[in-house]
């Protein structure tokens, strides 16, 4: 087991470098940082200035080099707009994300599980039919469009929550209950199938048949099995945790590391860039390695082949 | 944000309304708390005068900080007026003499001084030091005293040394005659000098802040000037919050709270206003401007800034070369159209790269090449011109209605049998590259920051000027001139000279043209009697701000 958690955690090393380095050349050779962050009106003389300060007019190879070598001796850089460590940039945004990300998280699972569940369930049936429609919407509505219809009504019409901004608890409402409801639809439909799939099985037939409740049927043996395709989804939806509301967090003016990665990849300020890369790299990591050890706890077939494997 | 909490509470019961009141703010006090929804606080991440060149922190910093000269901001001339100095004269071409307004206290509580105003435009805050310069190479934020220095200092970007360099091309020093007068020294007769006094980036600091300061950015976090509004926080990118200077020489600021925060998206900034969260927000995209005033509660206010959009030119590439080309384009811009039909008719098409608040400066008889088909049609084929591709760079609005703006022109440039391509760029980097494609035709605006064409045609189209710099046009005769515009002190031969370089970079050897002014729009609380400027700074004191009928 530590052999294959090992092996893993290698892979997403060698994964998350790659990432790094890819990040680096692409945002290096596709924007000038000191026109970005000084603005097009400032003096050529202000450009040279902070090129030089920066490292930038050196070839890239040698920023490159400069880079990795600063990263393996601990430093991952500062911010090139106001010189601030980029570690503490990122680190002061997290809480903030993780303020709307871990609830949202909650009611994806709280609201799409049994939902999808119950869908399934009751197949063809008219709740089935609403909680599919309902999913199909949530599938499909971007979260801007379902972001800014909320505010609308919750903020502009009904004056119940605020539109924007994160003085208050208030104020993170509509961006989990955006994110939330968007989860939620994702999971319900992958629960849904995955329940389907479970119930038309052979030892489902045969649990009904030898006298189990239809209850207990469910519990002890469709839900454990349909578990292995949701927990994959919520897998990566905690792995998204850092960084997964860009998009709701500039509808929603909330400060988060989402935004931060916007403004920061605008201004082609690569090491916050890369601090954000690492900590989404980090977060993926961790998720599939405890959704890997879940498969195995939910699915003890697993947990042998791995045993036998060696791994 | 009252309604809002009222509507909470009813929705969530008594521990709900415990939490909301907890943030109560505004009306309950003498002066109101107000909030202001930008599209960004300042770009540098830093509230330096000297390091943030956008036109966005012009919008803060004049709460924040003053101005020895200032103007009278909400006059469509904006005129020059008595800001932190009472009067000053010429004592010769190169010297102008202030005299410094008593009583004056600095947020930290203390009395400006000539000292501070010495300090402000002195070699150590202009981080031109040669302590400073070596400190910078070596990556330290402090430098070490030496002779010249009394103290360990601090060490600013090295950015805040080449834009102080280019604020103050000629400046020699500024010299203390008496605690309550200073004189700005030049090296070469200067007739800019006033204009550079009152420019942005030529506030007042507080030396003593400045010295105690732990670093540049602890200090560039937290400035310290004389303005009507102190920061109290800063965080970059999500909101600065100000509060009343108190002993504010102007009268005491009506506003208790002042919080500029970031809204990046206009519908969320729109949706704020309406929602009451908001009680001003900038950028309002003229498409937007019937959703705003479709309340009754609220209004959009605003129009033509000191900065002008422009089409600027490469005239090294292809057709380009051929100044019949650039000429035949100049003339197949429907500058009225567009003004019309993008703007709603709310800004204007200016008198070529000058505004009228360069005063004497200003050539009221001159204007933009007119809108002549027929003539762009006969100069294009004088010019013998055989098709080859003309590529106009276009960033995706980074201008307010930058691409509508470009696809009508490159369909009026079609029809003077142009071959136009538009090709959309992510950033400026890849506007100005000349390395992976012909660069020929871009955009881009000019401001002028001090009332003079030194500030917008010599700074930005001269020798030192972006355009020539990145080697997309030159012209000896008007480099000649450049420095004629610069060093004359004589007024009409300057006036003649500016007329000169107008008719070479807008007619003959075309550089550029002129689209048109550009526009700012504010949506407002329809309740507070408060006027926008043409400077973009946005002024909260007290002759400036005033709730007329009680807040709901």
């Amino acid at each position: 087991m530590l052999r294959y958690a090992l092996l893993r955690i290698a892979r997403a090393l060698v994964t998350v470098s790659l990432i790094v380095s890819i990040a680096f050349v692409i945002l290096r050779l596709s924007g000038d940082p000191a026109i970005i962050i000084l603005g097009p009106e400032a003096p050529p003389e202000a450009f040279k200035a902070f090129r030089h300060a920066w490292g930038l007019d050196q070839p890239i190879w040698v920023q490159y080099l400069k880079y990795f070598n600063a990263i393996f001796h601990g430093d991952l850089g500062n911010s090139m707009r106001d010189g601030r460590s980029a570690l503490q940039v990122v680190g002061e945004r997290i809480p903030l994300t993780l303020a709307i990300t871990i609830p949202a998280l909650f009611l994806k699972v709280l609201i799409g599980l049994p939902a999808g569940v119950y869908a399934a369930l009751h197949r063809n049936t008219a709740i089935d039919r609403l909680i599919m429609t309902l999913s199909v919407f949530g599938f499909t509505v971007p979260s801007f469009v379902l972001g800014l219809v909320l505010a609308m009504i919750f903020a502009v019409k009904l004056g119940w929550l605020p539109s924007g901004g994160s003085d208050t608890w208030l104020h993170a409402v509509l961006p989990i209950f955006t994110m939330g409801m968007i989860g939620a639809a994702v999971i319900a439909r992958f629960t849904r199938s995955a329940m389907l799939e479970v119930l038309g099985q052979p030892y489902i037939r045969t649990a009904s048949a030898k006298g189990l409740v239809w209850r207990d049927v469910v519990v002890a043996h469709a839900l454990p099995n349909a578990a292995i395709p949701t927990l994959t989804i919520v897998g990566f939806m905690v792995g998204s945790l850092v960084a997964g509301a860009v998009v709701v967090e500039s509808v929603f003016s909330w400060p988060g590391v989402g935004r931060l990665l916007v403004t920061a990849v605008a201004n082609r300020d690569l090491a916050v860039v890369q601090v954000i890369l690492l900590f989404v790299g980090f977060t993926m990591v961790l998720a599939n390695l405890i959704v890997d050890l879940l498969y195995g706890w939910v699915d003890p077939r697993l947990r042998t082949k791995r045993l036998q494997a060696g791994t | 944000m009252t309604l809002i909490r009222k509507h909470a509470a009813m929705l969530v019961g008594a521990t709900f309304l415990a939490a909301a009141t907890f943030t109560a703010p505004a009306f309950s006090q003498d002066r109101p708390d107000i909030t202001v929804a930008v599209q960004q606080i300042v770009n540098a991440g830093a509230l330096d005068v000297l390091r943030e060149q956008s036109n966005v922190g012009a919008r803060v910093f004049y709460s924040i900080f003053e101005t020895l000269i200032d103007y009278d901001r909400q006059k469509k001339d904006l005129p020059q007026k008595p800001g932190l100095a009472t009067s000053w004269k010429r004592i010769d071409d190169k010297t102008v003499e202030l005299t410094l307004r008593p009583g004056v206290k600095f947020h930290n509580g203390d009395v400006m001084t000539a000292d501070d105003v010495v300090f402000t435009f002195s070699k150590e805050r202009f981080g031109q030091l040669p302590e400073q310069e070596a400190a910078r190479a070596d990556g330290k934020t402090l430098f070490t005293a030496t002779a010249s220095t009394a103290t360990e200092g601090k060490v600013p970007p090295a950015e805040v040394a080449a834009v102080a360099n280019r604020a103050w091309p000629n400046l020699d020093r500024v010299e203390k005659v008496d605690d309550m007068t200073v004189r700005f020294i030049s090296t070469v007769a200067d007739p800019t000098l006033e204009g550079r006094i009152s420019r942005y980036g030529a506030e007042i600091l507080s030396r003593r802040a400045y010295q105690e300061a732990d670093s540049w950015l602890d200090f560039a976090r937290k400035p310290v000037g004389t303005g009507p509004y102190k920061v109290v926080d800063f965080k970059p990118d999500n909101v600065l919050v100000l509060e009343a200077h108190e002993d504010y020489w102007g009268g005491k600021p009506p506003v208790k709270n002042l919080r500029f925060v970031v809204v990046p998206e206009v519908a969320s900034r729109v949706n704020g206003l309406l929602s009451g969260e908001y009680d001003f927000i900038t950028d309002v995209p003229p498409d937007q401007i019937a959703t705003v005033e479709s309340n009754a509660d609220f209004e959009v206010v605003g129009g033509p800034i000191t900065n002008h959009r422009l089409m600027v030119f490469d005239k090294n590439t292809g057709p380009m070369k051929n100044a019949k080309i650039r000429q035949a384009m100049t003339h197949a811009i429907d500058r009225d159209t567009i003004v019309e039909v993008l703007w709603g008719g709310r800004t204007q098409v200016p008198a070529g790269l000058q505004w009228e608040y360069y005063s004497d400066m200003y050539l009221a008889d001159w204007k933009v090449p007119e809108y002549d088909m027929d003539l762009a049609r006969k100069l294009v084929e004088e010019s013998g011109y055989n098709g080859e591709p003309i590529t106009m760079r276009v960033l995706n609005n980074y201008y307010t209605n930058q691409v509508s703006t470009a696809q009508i022109n490159a369909e009026s440039f079609r029809q003077i049998g142009l071959n136009i391509q538009i090709e959309m760029k992510e950033n400026w980097q890849q506007i100005f590259d000349n390395t992976s494609g012909p660069r020929m035709v871009r955009d881009w605006s000019n401001s002028a920051p001090f009332p003079d064409p030194v500030a917008s045609i010599v700074n930005q189209h001269c020798q030192n000027g972006q355009q020539q710099q990145v080697g997309e046009w030159t012209n000896e005769e008007f480099n000649a001139l450049c420095i004629k515009l610069e060093t004359s002190t004589d007024l009409q031969q300057r006036r003649a000279a500016f007329r000169r370089m107008l008719e070479i970079a807008e007619r003959e050897d075309p550089a550029f043209t002129v689209l048109h002014q550009s526009a700012i729009f504010y949506g407002k609380r329809k309740d507070i009697d408060w006027m926008w400027s043409g400077l973009q700074s946005m002024d909260f004191r007290p002759e400036n701000f005033v709730i007329s009928t009680p807040a709901n």
